[in-house]
């Protein structure tokens, strides 16, 4: 049934998609979405923060009319958390309330390692899910190495072994989305497992139609004023530069303030919802009058 | 009209293996993966052609910048090779151009070969100062060079299995810790419910290593660089730079190859050896490009020079500043310190004293075999 449906997808149906989704973007990503989806290949998603490479796995998600499985990667992750676990509390109370019960000792131990007493954590999930799910292993650059070449098994085989119990093959293979913020340079051979998609910031016209269409109810010239401001801020070269979350936060206050146009007493009051980081604040205050020159934005005299 | 006289595969494979003279890692799964990739899509369109191409090769960021002038550039001059074999056939006689795919392809390839060498030409003169000399280890007897080696590689297994067991790696990487475990149960009346595991302690350093290889550091780099590699393995992960005019990562290179093959690598490695060294530059590009992947707070920084810098020594305190910020140490090794009466008075040492953790020689083995208890 799945793999009916996904012979139906064409270029043209992911970029609708992505548009429908809200999802404005350039023909470079719809290609590797396509061409992700079509050779079932893991899709690594590298990118600055807030450009909405998570939101690529929705749409994956939606296009494939299936569910979203999510692993969000930390320092320390290990196996086990990403994998399986026994649950040794009920494991334990399940003995205990069974003390008395003529069962043999093979009959018990059969019964504390069954499926009830198995906690899947995502990847086993995604191996055992009855349709072929989508998979997004977000921030992989978080984790550390061992857990790199331990997904890559994984990724590789489709094939976990419970010691307990045996070797699940995965009846479908999932759709990966894995996503990086190059914190840590990744390993040349998850890179060479996976087709590799960067999503850098958006120019001016695309970052404009986002907020439009995100944001419907915007004026239109403080729409054209908010982006603007946040493009040149990007070109500072902070220590943290706003992403698209960022602007669309930005833009949804200003507008729910009912704010026309920005001024610089507007833009002082709620630098923090664009710049999270004292000394970026410190330096764009500086250069503020700069900035709204540049931006066109004319300081209202009092 | 290409298309009609030479095969689309054929132009494919010759497009990844001109790619590949440029740094890109394609293989023959990559290779199938793209040819796979063109039968899903509209073949017709060149824009969609592309794109399908930058989607399958490409592996980081860079490639993907680099992509689109790369093919540009390929399919332009496979343009003109068909052009030029046309071109060359009035010169010949007035026969009819026969219709033979292997001239376009001999065009093109003399001009992946050819161009080969125009590209390290050209950035050649980019700086004045860089010299293409072919290094030359020949000041020191080769006999005398071996033994040396020999040496080294002793000195650096004797201090591996020392970091070691320092360590204690163990493969089991879940144990029960029995005596946290009954602690925490006691409050439940003694009942096991939570169980508390440990694990050992691992060995997550990592080395960063940077190396002057102006003309006077040459002979330290390559035997600092063999020491350094014979005992990797405790490591998590080294990473190689080497300096000079320009800043290049040979991390790669140094992995693929035995020590006879890294002083090939450091002698053909196109950055100007004999040049004057812009170490502060050369660092705070280290800092732009590279900092925020590779440092953290487990990586030991070795930066390797003699300290004698051309360019302005705040830029050495800027960068080092950066560097000793992120990283957990910054070793200096300085050759010149092994002489006795060294005083670190050149501008550079002086900016660059403030942030070094450890500032010591590095001129023969037995300073190197100091430096194991600095790691």
């Amino acid at each position: 049934m799945t793999v009916h449906k996904k012979e139906e997808i064409d270029l043209q149906d992911i970029k609708k998609m992505l548009l429908d989704q809200g999802y404005i973007t350039d023909d470079s990503v719809a290609m590797s979405v396509y061409l992700s989806l079509r050779l079932n290949k893991p899709l690594l998603i590298e990118g600055p923060a807030g450009v909405g490479k998570t939101e690529i796995a929705k749409v994956m998600a939606r296009a494939l009319e299936t569910d979203l499985i999510r692993l969000q990667c930390y320092e320390g992750l290990d196996a086990t958390h990403a994998l399986y676990e026994w649950n040794y509390q009920r494991q334990l109370l399940h003995l205990k309330m069974t003390e008395q019960s003529e069962q043999s000792i093979e009959e018990k131990e059969q019964t504390i390692f069954s499926d009830a007493f198995l906690m899947k954590r995502p990847l086993l999930q995604a191996i055992t899910h009855h349709q072929k799910p989508v998979l997004l292993i977000d921030e992989i650059d978080r984790s550390d190495e061992e857990f790199e070449s331990f997904l890559l098994e994984v990724l590789s085989d489709w094939q976990i072994t419970i010691p307990e119990t045996g070797t699940i093959k995965a009846s479908h293979i999932p759709q990966v989305i894995l996503t990086g913020n190059r914190t840590r340079e990744l390993s040349d051979a998850l890179r060479r497992r996976c087709m590799y998609l960067y999503i850098g910031y958006p120019d001016f016209e695309k970052e404009w139609m986002i907020v439009k269409t995100k944001l419907p109810g915007i004026e239109s010239r403080l729409a054209e004023q908010i982006t603007r401001f946040v493009q040149e801020l990007r070109a500072m070269k902070l220590e943290k530069s706003p992403g698209i979350a960022e602007t669309l936060d930005w833009a949804a206050a200003l507008s729910a303030l009912h704010i026309e146009y920005l001024d610089k007493a507007i833009i002082e009051q709620t630098l923090g919802l664009v710049i999270k980081d004292w000394k970026d604040t410190r330096q764009v205050q500086l250069s503020l009058s700069e900035l709204m020159e540049k931006t066109g934005i004319t300081s209202k005299l009092p | 009209m290409i298309s009609r006289q030479t095969s689309l595969a054929k132009n494919i494979i010759l497009f990844c293996r001109f790619l590949r003279t440029k740094g890109y890692a394609i293989g023959p799964p990559e290779e199938n993966l793209l040819l796979l990739a063109l039968a899903e899509i509209n073949i017709g369109s060149k824009q969609e052609y592309q794109l399908a191409m930058r989607a399958t090769l490409c592996k980081s960021q860079k490639e993907l910048e680099q992509f689109d002038d790369l093919f540009r550039q390929f399919w332009k001059e496979l343009d003109k090779a068909v052009d030029a074999k046309e071109k060359q056939v009035p010169e010949k006689k007035q026969e009819k151009p026969k219709p033979g795919p292997d001239a376009s392809f001999r065009a093109l390839q003399t001009w992946l070969h050819g161009n080969r060498n125009k590209d390290t030409e050209e950035t050649a003169t980019f700086s004045t100062r860089e010299n293409l000399a072919r290094k030359d280890f020949s000041n020191i007897p080769d006999d005398e060079l071996y033994s040396l080696q020999q040496y080294l590689r002793t000195i650096a297994r004797k201090l591996s299995v020392k970091a070691n067991r320092r360590h204690e790696p163990s493969g089991k990487t879940r144990q029960p810790d029995l005596r946290r475990t009954l602690r925490k149960n006691l409050r439940r009346g003694g009942e096991l419910l939570d169980i508390v595991y440990r694990r050992p302690k691992k060995n997550r350093m990592k080395l960063v290593i940077l190396c002057d290889a102006s003309r006077s550091m040459e002979l330290y780099t390559a035997f600092l660089l063999q020491f350094l590699y014979a005992f990797q393995q405790v490591f998590n992960r080294v990473e190689t730079f080497v300096f000079s005019t320009g800043l290049k990562r040979i991390t790669s290179q140094l992995k693929q190859q035995e020590f006879s093959d890294t002083k090939k690598i450091l002698g053909t490695e196109k950055l100007g050896w004999s040049g004057g060294t812009r170490i502060g530059a050369c660092l705070a590009d280290f800092v732009r490009e590279y900092a925020d992947n590779l440092l953290d707070k487990k990586t030991i920084v070795i930066i390797l020079s003699d300290g004698w810098d051309t360019g302005d020594p705040h830029e050495i305190a800027g960068a080092l500043s950066a560097i000793h910020n992120k990283s957990k140490k910054i070793i200096w090794l300085n050759p010149l310190a092994g002489h006795s009466g060294y005083q670190p008075d050149t501008a550079g040492m002086q900016a660059a004293l403030p942030y070094i953790d450890v500032l010591a020689a590095a001129h023969n083995a037995d300073s190197l075999k100091k430096l194991g208890n600095w790691l």
